[in-house]
């Protein structure tokens, strides 16, 4: 009896241990990354073929694509991110980078893909995702600022060309407010809608947000571009009720500018796609000019921002180096039409300026469009918005500032010094 | 013997309620004493003690998402629970056919989910174009610091009445109908009725009514997120938006813990005085 029990139970082991053993074979395991975007569904089923593509080559290797909306981004990254089963690969926009960075979370690069970068890649991005010494993730999508202006109403108003300066933009506000128009439109309820645009104008006309890590919004020049809101408002050439943003980015403030019923408004590259789609034969209505110079600086100088890749440094070695290398694969100069990267492709795709030469090379022909030749000339330009740890809640008190001088409820100069007052112990809270 | 059927019986109930809610209320007030930005593990959180508690006070932001949230479930209290007494009342008494119909069309604005109904909302509060803007001549509603915290009120009562209304009608179902004819037969009219009545025999049902709605309003959180973003001008920036906004895009989670910790100690305090108030009355 004792025989056959031990009998049964080392053939129950021997079934078992074939199981597990997958028939013998001496195939490697299969590595899974998976990629956190807010990307749409177009550029997502984009995203997945490079994926496929990527996984034909590479045989072992999945990659998985996962999208959430733009608004849960930051919040899938805080509550999965910290796991080693987190996303391995997330497109984040550059203000997050110093907490990813300080926190762990974004993984230095190989050496070969850090070579990679420097080769093909502006300096002055490869220096914005450099942190601790290593570069931290590819930059993919550039975004900056520009003045987009309805080219009908400035034919109606007798406006023969975009304001240059301070004066002309404020002279061309007031003759296209009337009839339920605004000249000017600023955005509100949306920090980096409200504070962008104002800080573009700020730095054109020579002043800053802050100087290292000491704030600058007492500074004559940025007070006077908030003196400068106030005055628009004052005029009625800017209604505070037209501006406001919802979650989706979208809202009122679109709204307004894609029914003719706003002149003039700041803003980024980007929403090219949203304007299409919104107006349809009259977006050839659509004009884009530099960010008019205030009477302090000497050039438009808009503010820009980039979105990059990084790998999740908790994830394990094998799921690190397997992500680095989807990243150089999507990233290079094989994966996409025409000698562009297949990430270059995704991005023109959505209007959006890709930051590789090679790309901006390869896609000359749509980077020529009218809407975005602007932006793409006004990019050297550009004052990259400063990456901070705080960088957000900085952002948000600047934000809660502007709207109070937008809605009357502060004056530019008692804003300006009450922002001024709180930035550094919002910046001290989050380790800067 | 009996004691330990008792343990036996209530044990499953306690572990859950153990595990569901003691657990995280603990959770939330140890993360609280602590910085900590949820990148990394619970264990690597630096302490803090009662830091972030001080901090609490002497904030702009958190004083204004209080007095914001106090106004707001103040203004959805005072219109909530008279209106859905008044709507119950409608919907109870008269002997009208359709009643059925209203009672479901009142309730299923309950049923739909926020989110959905807030961009809709969103739609017909639309500064000059939308709906509502031109039926009121122009009025600012989600766009002005001065209106949008009401228009989030009038949505909020939009969407709960239908619901309270239920519960109002299952109150009344629950007052015999021999009391109002003794009081007819005493001469008492419509409104004596109500007041001597109506009204006291369903103040369980009020009660309950004033509580769930004051708890139901002081947790808004989806139309804020979703509309307002908490402008302009932080006009609209309630509690529960703040503690979001304070964890998960400031990445101060220790911060955004003592906001919800105060909140649930103001919700208790709340929710005894407001019972004790009702007891003494009683």
């Amino acid at each position: 009896m004792k025989t056959t029990q031990v009998l049964a139970l080392g053939a129950a082991v021997m079934v078992v241990a074939a199981g597990c053993g997958g028939g013998g074979t001496d195939r490697p395991a299969a590595t899974k990354i998976s990629f956190l975007t807010h990307w749409g569904p177009d550029q997502v089923k984009a995203l997945e073929a490079a994926a496929t593509a990527f996984e034909k080559q590479n045989p072992g290797t999945t990659v998985d694509i996962r999208a959430v909306p733009f608004g849960n981004l930051l919040t899938t990254l805080r509550t999965q991110g910290a796991s080693p089963n987190g996303p391995t690969i997330a497109g984040i926009y550059d203000l997050w980078l110093p907490e990813l960075v300080r926190d762990g979370l974004a993984a230095s690069m190989p050496a070969d893909a850090a070579a990679e970068l420097a080769a093909s890649w502006p300096k002055n991005l490869v220096e914005g995702v450099t942190k601790q010494g290593a570069p931290r993730g590819y930059p993919n999508e550039v975004d900056l600022y520009a003045l987009n202006y309805n080219k009908k109403l400035f034919q109606q108003a007798g406006i023969a060309q975009p304001p240059r300066t301070w004066a002309e933009l404020e002279d061309a506000a007031a003759k296209l407010t009337g009839n339920g128009t605004q000249g000017f439109g600023v955005i509100t309820s949306w920090p980096a809608g409200a504070v962008h645009p104002w800080l573009s104008l700020v730095t054109s006309n020579g002043g800053a947000l802050i100087d290292g890590t000491t704030p600058k919004l007492d500074d004559p020049r940025t007070v006077a571009a908030t003196q400068l809101y106030a005055r628009l408002i004052a005029k009625g050439s800017t209604k505070p009720e037209m501006s406001n943003a919802n979650a989706n980015t979208t809202g009122p403030y679109l709204d307004n500018f894609v029914n003719g019923r706003t002149g003039m408004i700041i803003m980024a590259n980007w929403w090219q796609s949203a304007l299409k789609d919104a107006m349809g034969d009259r977006y050839q209505d659509v004009g884009v000019a530099p960010v008019p110079v205030g009477p302090d600086g000497t050039k438009s100088a808009p503010v820009s921002y980039s979105w990059l890749t990084v790998v999740n440094g908790k994830a394990d070695q094998a799921r690190q180096q397997a992500a680095w290398k989807f990243l150089t694969y999507l990233n290079g100069g094989s994966s996409g039409r025409n000698g562009s990267s297949a990430m270059g492709d995704i991005l023109t795709s959505m209007g959006i300026l890709p930051s590789r030469t090679g790309d901006l090379e390869a896609h000359k022909a749509e980077l020529s469009d009218p809407f975005l030749s602007v932006y793409v000339r006004e990019l050297p330009n550009a004052v990259p918005f400063p990456s901070v740890p705080g960088g957000e809640a900085m952002s948000q008190t600047v934000q809660k500032h502007l709207e109070n001088v937008i809605f009357g409820k502060e004056t530019p100069e008692a804003a300006m010094s009450a922002a001024q007052k709180e930035i550094p112990g919002v910046l001290q809270k989050a380790g800067t | 013997m009996r004691r330990s059927a008792a343990v036996a019986f209530l044990s499953p109930a306690m572990l859950v309620i153990g595990l569901f809610t003691v657990v995280p209320i603990a959770l939330t007030f140890w993360i609280s004493l602590h910085e900590w930005s949820m990148y990394t593990p619970l264990g690597d959180m630096a302490w803090r003690g009662f830091g972030n508690y001080a901090d609490l006070a002497a904030d702009d932001g958190f004083s204004t998402a209080l007095g914001n949230t106090a106004l707001y479930v103040a203004l959805v209290v005072v219109v909530t629970l008279p209106l859905s007494v008044a709507l119950g009342m409608l919907l109870y008494f008269p002997k009208a056919a359709g009643k059925g119909v209203a009672r479901a069309v009142l309730f299923s604005t309950y049923v739909v989910p926020t989110v959905a109904i807030a961009i809709v909302w969103g739609g017909l509060y639309a500064p000059s174009y939308g709906p509502l803007s031109v039926l009121f001549g122009g009025a600012t509603w989600l766009s002005a610091p001065g209106t949008a915290l009401v228009s989030l009120v009038i949505f909020h009562v939009w969407q709960m009445t239908g619901y309270y209304t239920v519960l109002v009608i299952a109150g009344l179902t629950q007052i015999p109908g021999d009391l109002y004819e003794a009081a007819r037969i005493d001469g008492a009219g419509f409104w004596r009725q109500t007041a001597h009545v109506t009204l006291p025999l369903l103040r369980r049902t009020t009660v309950f009514i004033g509580l769930v709605s004051i708890i139901n309003a002081i947790q808004v959180f989806d139309p804020v997120y979703i509309l307002t973003q908490g402008g302009p001008a932080e006009s609209t920036a309630v509690l529960s938006f703040a503690i979001q906004r304070s964890a998960f895009q400031h990445g101060l989670a220790g911060q955004a813990s003592a906001m919800a910790f105060t909140l649930l100690v103001l919700l208790v305090a709340l929710g005894g005085v407001f019972l004790a108030a009702v007891r003494r009355r009683s």
